[in-house]
């Protein structure tokens, strides 16, 4: 019998810009032993089904690492699966996993995601194989890269709406203060806009301080029916029940320069918010939404976001955003974990480790300075590309 | 060339347990490895638009159901899924928006040779209905939205075809 979806456990490393001591198995072992003893479970006996979140083959230097993953972990003879969308890797796990429980096909998934995108190879060879993911021909042969894309985009925002600097200087220094809370986080900072606009230049107007990080980490979340969770996972009836009420994704197209006259926004994630928002029975997002976790794979980008989830009109977004309305004392605080930015960003990992932010706000089990008082319902986002693809998935404790 | 670190640095803090489970773990060692590979790529139905460049003549594709004109090319309508058809543009067009790269990811040959800051443009060209990205050479210029520029053809060889062109000012 179909049911909507329980978080029903969540663990992962400490995110780094490298992890020498360990590979990508190491990492997902280590998370799993942090998921198992967060579930208070000691093994996977009862786990149904697997599926490996991870983006680049090429980052590893191994294809077929999904099936690596599953067999590190003992989950063999067990069905499995590798989920792939860039950026929005580990969302769109998230989702399939979802719909895995959702059909009736199993009553439990452990997602688990890793990445190793850290120091394994140059920043040179990382912004190559990034470019990669761009369009070859077109893109990615020019010398183009995802930095410049997006700031190409913010210019337009900036030239159309007014958006300031200083907009998203105020995100890349709101979201590495508040990573200084999160004992997980890789790069907590505690630094001034000024200190961001002083910043060297990467691609205009994204300066190194707006850009987020490169990192290595993983993490897991066993998603199951409520009855199987009842059933199997220890801790479940010692926390409130956090359901997985809403999952929304959208598509844009490759090349920014082919969503022309639209080219300031995310029509992939404001179809994303409306599907999930439908979903969750959400009418009032700014209102119904206590905590969110935002792709802010770079500062410019979670004023991009706010607008295109339908939170504050078209080109509200920079002084919106600047005024506070998103920090952690804000009417609807924003990456709490200190987001892409602060906490850190392992590509395969990003979108579960945004979902387990929010899992912890809605337990209420998070470091009481980051903690959303009373939060009840949360909100990731996470894209891929220039959000060429984009998923936004809600939660919901219900107590 | 091997660049290895070897290392029985202790990491009781990064291991997070405090029973040691790890302890038999502790050292580890890095490699470097390299992994070189050598593509025949086709460009397939865009192959005409890079052939054009050579003879300093830019083409985009038209679709006679919606009319819309794609820059950079689509071999197939994407809106009504038909066939499109090639049109030569002139080339010339205006500036809509743009970054300056200060870290070049020397992609190629081409782009390796680039001195930083270099820019990359996004150009609505005349009879577009597409911004086209390229590089935008207009050393000294203060650049603007709306400003006009034009497809400048290159001398080869090139790593890709695409460098057979970029954009400079009208
Ligand atoms: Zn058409």
């Amino acid at each position: 019998m179909p049911s909507v979806p329980v978080v029903a456990a969540v663990g992962c490393t400490e995110i780094a810009s490298e992890r020498r001591d360990c590979n990508a198995r190491d990492l997902l072992t280590d998370a799993l032993l942090d998921l198992l003893a967060d579930a208070g479970m000691d093994g996977l006996g009862a786990v149904e089904h697997g599926l490996a979140s991870y983006e680049s083959d090429h980052f590893n230097m191994q294809m077929t690492l999904g099936a690596i993953l599953h067999d590190t972990i003992g989950m063999t003879p067990k069905p499995s699966l590798r989920v792939e969308g860039g950026g929005a890797t580990g969302a769109l796990a998230l989702r399939t996993a979802w719909a895995h429980i959702q059909s009736g096909l199993c009553d439990s998934v452990l997602v688990y995601g890793v990445e190793k995108n850290g120091r394994g190879v140059s920043s040179q060879t990382a912004n190559q194989l990034f470019a990669l993911s761009a369009d070859v021909d077109w893109e990615t042969a020019i010398g183009g890269t995802y930095t410049s894309f997006y700031a190409a985009m913010m210019r337009a925002h900036m030239a159309q709406y007014g958006t300031r600097e200083e907009h998203f200087a105020h995100v890349a220094a709101r979201n590495r203060a508040n990573a200084a809370f999160n004992p997980i986080a890789q790069k907590p900072m505690d630094i001034s806009i000024d200190d961001v606009l002083r910043s060297r230049p990467v691609a205009d107007p994204y300066k190194l301080l707006d850009c987020s990080l490169l990192s290595d980490g993983a993490a897991c979340l066993l998603l199951a029916s409520e009855a199987w969770a009842r059933e199997h996972v220890p801790t479940f009836r010692t926390r409130p029940p956090v359901f997985f009420t809403g999952t929304g994704c959208g598509t844009d197209t490759m090349r920014l320069g082919d969503r022309h006259p639209h080219i300031t926004n995310f029509r992939a994630k404001q179809q994303a918010a409306q599907a999930a928002y439908a979903m969750a029975g959400i009418r009032d997002p700014l209102r119904e939404i206590d905590v969110a976790e935002l792709y802010d794979s770079y500062s410019g980008v979670e004023i991009q976001a706010v607008e295109d989830l339908g939170w504050v009109g078209r080109g509200e977004g920079g002084k919106t955003v600047a005024a506070g309305a998103f920090d952690l004392d804000g009417i609807l605080p924003v990456n709490p974990s200190g987001g892409l930015l602060g906490r850190g960003a392992p590509v395969g990992a990003t979108g579960i480790l945004q979902a387990i932010e929010v899992t912890q706000q809605l337990w209420g089990l998070v470091d009481e300075r980051r903690q959303v008082p009373g939060a009840k319902r949360g909100l990731a986002d996470t894209h891929a590309g220039i959000a060429s693809i984009s998923v936004v998935n809600i939660f919901e404790r219900r107590d | 060339m091997s660049d290895k670190v070897s290392s029985l640095i202790d990491i009781t803090e990064r291991a997070g347990c405090a029973d040691d489970a790890w302890g038999d773990f502790r050292g580890f060692e890095r490699i470097t490895l390299e992994l070189k590979q050598r593509y025949h790529y086709s460009l397939g139905r865009q192959s005409r638009f890079f052939i054009e460049l050579e003879n300093r003549r830019f083409f985009a594709t038209a679709c006679a159901s919606c009319g819309r004109v794609y820059a950079p090319p689509r071999p197939l309508c994407p809106a009504c899924l038909q066939p499109t058809t090639w049109r030569e543009l002139s080339g010339e067009g205006s500036l809509e928006t743009w970054s300056a790269l200060h870290f070049s990811p020397g992609t190629n040959a081409d782009v390796a040779a680039l001195q930083t800051p270099y820019v990359l443009a996004y150009a609505l060209l005349d009879g577009a209905s597409t911004l086209f990205p390229h590089l935008l050479r207009a050393e000294g210029e203060s650049l603007r939205q709306g400003m006009r520029l034009r497809v400048a053809y290159n001398e080869g060889p090139v790593s890709h075809p695409i460098h057979l062109m970029h954009f400079a000012p009208a």
